[in-house]
């Protein structure tokens, strides 16, 4: 609340303003003699200043920006909140564009598809791609990345982030810009050191790692994105008690959703696909059982549709759902569109 | 979990440290064209899994892993021991000892391969469970340590074994991702390269849906095959590698219908988390297995 917007004479509010009370808070911070003091006026012209913006400031209050409950947020407010954190681009414009500009901060989302799909490529792309500085839109965090499959290669990575840095002095040559903070000084290897990563061997330890995240991530607040590949590959051995093993996905995707709304930052479970016998055929469904379906506020599915790979918004509250093709390519995800129509034009 | 595992696993691998060049990462096959394919070679912590009809040489490049994981690190070897499972033939000692012939720096080669048949796929979760000690033992014993598995071959373990009902199927795949979990874990702990050899199964229907890996379908030997387990079992390997044999007619100089057969051998990747969609051709002689510079 400014001063400024108060309905007073405009000379009393430039009084005001260049004696320093900008904001409402100000004034009732102090007492009314000081400000008499200080704007050379009455204390009566302050007292009937105090009246109006007293008015002002409960008025305000009873039309919601401040919370009923400690802790809750209007719409509008969560709006802004979220158009201010930004989001993780995928290296495909296409990919980006169907989820809404990228991979959305304090959501947790699912990524699932066959086996060489690209599912973990896009994990190490996220990984490096979060690390993007602000100067060029990106968070300019650090990631997790928790491997239960042994899928992370060290030297994919490199390539990936090389190929990032290339993407980046492009873009810093095409802007020509000459702010010494725009220059690009990190190295390939930088990225890795900016990747925390976990490799666990069995789901208790699965299980231990999550429950210890929000404790790491308190002390490592630059922590971006949390990525696990694959959520599912321990809970697919045979569970005794299918019981416990919904009790424990449960409790886990509880915790994610949990650390994605408190740190502001997006979750990304990759999950495998199985098949599902429904009107007589076998389809292709994401795994670990409908109960677990609900436990992700985003789901994509990643396809073969001919000799391209697709993505597909299976489950989405904000986006309709529309598919897009990428390419998994040396460099890392990259849009397949544009190279179709580069070849085009040549 | 004990205090000490658990201290470690709560503390970020430092990832700088597995490019450091002391620390090999990679066995090679032998052959540099090969390893080029490879990335360097069969990666370790990670379960490579090599799938092909019989008769295309999935022995025969096993066989040559086990002799050049013995090489010293300097020449792309782990300097180490391997450990050969088989399920199918008795094991080919004969061919591994002619090969042997081409690495001749290696002393006593044949004494650094353990080997122990297998009956069954839950026979070889038990024996799995049972290795830990043995894995360990020899990283303090004289004899270099064990860094590397092959499994021969885990479709014939898992053929027989389970009916094709709901019931079973389920039990299998639950059994697919508990030797799998063993086995990762392992790789992890003691640092190895595991190697596993899946045979094929013939496509009927023209399904698209399921493709899995780069390319729409595989052929061998003028056949639409796939890989043998199935979906799930894809799920349980890191990299997967195809190879497939191709029978040429070539013509005779002398006289006109006297043809002669030739067979090319083709390795592809189908899927890998490191490695792009490539192939290359490779010959196997009585000495050894080599790749063809394309």
């Amino acid at each position: 609340m400014e001063v400024s917007s108060l309905p007073i004479s405009a000379s009393v509010r430039a009084k005001l303003i260049s004696a320093g009370y900008t904001s409402l808070s100000s004034l009732f911070s102090v007492s009314h003699s000081d400000i008499a003091r200080d704007l050379k006026i009455s204390e009566n012209e302050v007292l009937e200043i105090l009246r109006v913006a007293s008015q002002r400031r409960g008025s305000e209050s009873s039309n919601g920006t401040s919370s009923i409950v400690n802790g809750a947020q209007s719409a509008w407010e969560m709006l802004n909140e979220e158009e201010s954190l930004g989001r993780i681009t995928t290296s495909c414009s296409e990919l980006d564009d169907i989820l809404g500009g990228g991979i959305s901060c304090k959501e947790v989302t699912e990524i699932g598809g066959v086996p060489g799909i690209g599912k973990t490529q896009l994990g190490i792309q996220l990984a490096v791609n979060v690390q993007i500085p602000m100067d060029y839109g990106g968070l300019q965090g650090k990631a997790i990345y928790i491997d239960t499959e042994g899928s992370f290669m060290v030297e994919r990575a490199l390539q990936i982030a090389d190929a990032c840095l290339e993407d980046m002095r492009e873009y810093h040559g095409f802007l020509k810009r000459d702010l010494q903070a725009c220059q690009v000084n990190m190295q390939p290897k930088d990225f890795l050191e900016n990747i925390f990563y976990f490799r666990v061997c069995s789901y208790t330890e699965q299980i231990a790692v999550v429950n210890y995240l929000e404790k790491f991530i308190s002390e490592h607040k630059d922590v971006k994105v949390v990525i696990i590949d694959s959520i599912t590959f321990h809970f697919r051995q045979d569970f005794d008690d299918m019981a416990l093993r919904t009790r424990l996905l449960g409790g886990m995707a509880l915790k994610l959703m949990k650390l994605a709304k408190k740190f502001a930052l997006p979750v990304i479970l990759l999950n495998q696909v199985t098949t599902k016998y429904t009107e007589g055929q076998y389809q292709l469904t994401l795994a670990l059982g409908d109960s677990w379906s609900h436990a992700c506020t985003n789901r994509v599915i990643l396809y073969w549709n001919g000799n391209e790979r697709y993505a597909y918004i299976d489950k989405s509250p904000s986006v309709r759902s529309a598919a897009a093709p990428y390419s998994v390519t040396g460099r890392g995800i990259r849009s397949s569109v544009s190279n179709c129509k580069r070849v085009k034009m040549m | 979990m004990d205090q000490t595992r658990s201290a470690h696993l709560m503390k970020p691998e430092d990832l700088l440290q597995r490019l450091s060049p002391t620390r090999n990462q990679k066995c090679t096959v032998g052959c540099p064209v090969l390893d080029r394919l490879l990335g360097g070679g069969v990666p370790c912590n990670s379960i490579t899994e090599l799938v092909a009809e019989s008769g295309c040489g999935k022995t025969q490049i096993s066989l040559q892993l086990l002799l050049s994981a013995q090489l010293p690190t300097a020449l792309g070897g782990l300097s180490a021991s391997s450990l050969y499972l088989y399920s199918e033939s008795p094991f080919p000692l004969r061919r591994l000892h002619q090969l042997s012939s081409s690495f001749p720096t290696l002393r006593n080669p044949l004494d650094k391969v353990l080997t122990h048949p297998l009956h069954s796929a839950h026979h070889l979760f038990d024996v799995l469970s049972q290795i830990d000690s043995l894995l360990s033992f020899r990283e303090s014993s004289s004899s270099p340590p064990i860094k590397l598995i092959v499994i021969d071959s885990v479709a014939a373990l898992f053929r027989f074994e389970f009916e094709n009902n709901p019931r079973d199927l389920k039990q299998r795949s639950g059994l697919f991702f508990r030797i799998s979990s063993k086995l990762k874990e392992q790789a992890r702990r003691f640092g190895l390269a595991v190697v596993v050899i899946n045979q094929v199964v013939d496509v009927i229907d023209d399904s698209d849906g399921f493709r899995i890996g780069n390319s729409t379908c595989l052929y061998t030997s003028e056949r639409k095959v796939c890989a043998a387990l199935g979906l799930s079992w894809a799920n349980c390997v890191n990299t997967r590698l195809f190879l497939s044999r191709h029978e040429e007619r070539i013509a005779q100089e002398v006289g006109d219908d006297c043809f002669t057969t030739q067979t090319r051998r083709f390795i592809r990747v189908a899927f890998a988390p490191h490695l792009p969609d490539s192939y290359c051709e490779f010959v196997i002689t009585r000495e050894r297995v080599f790749g063809l510079e394309s």
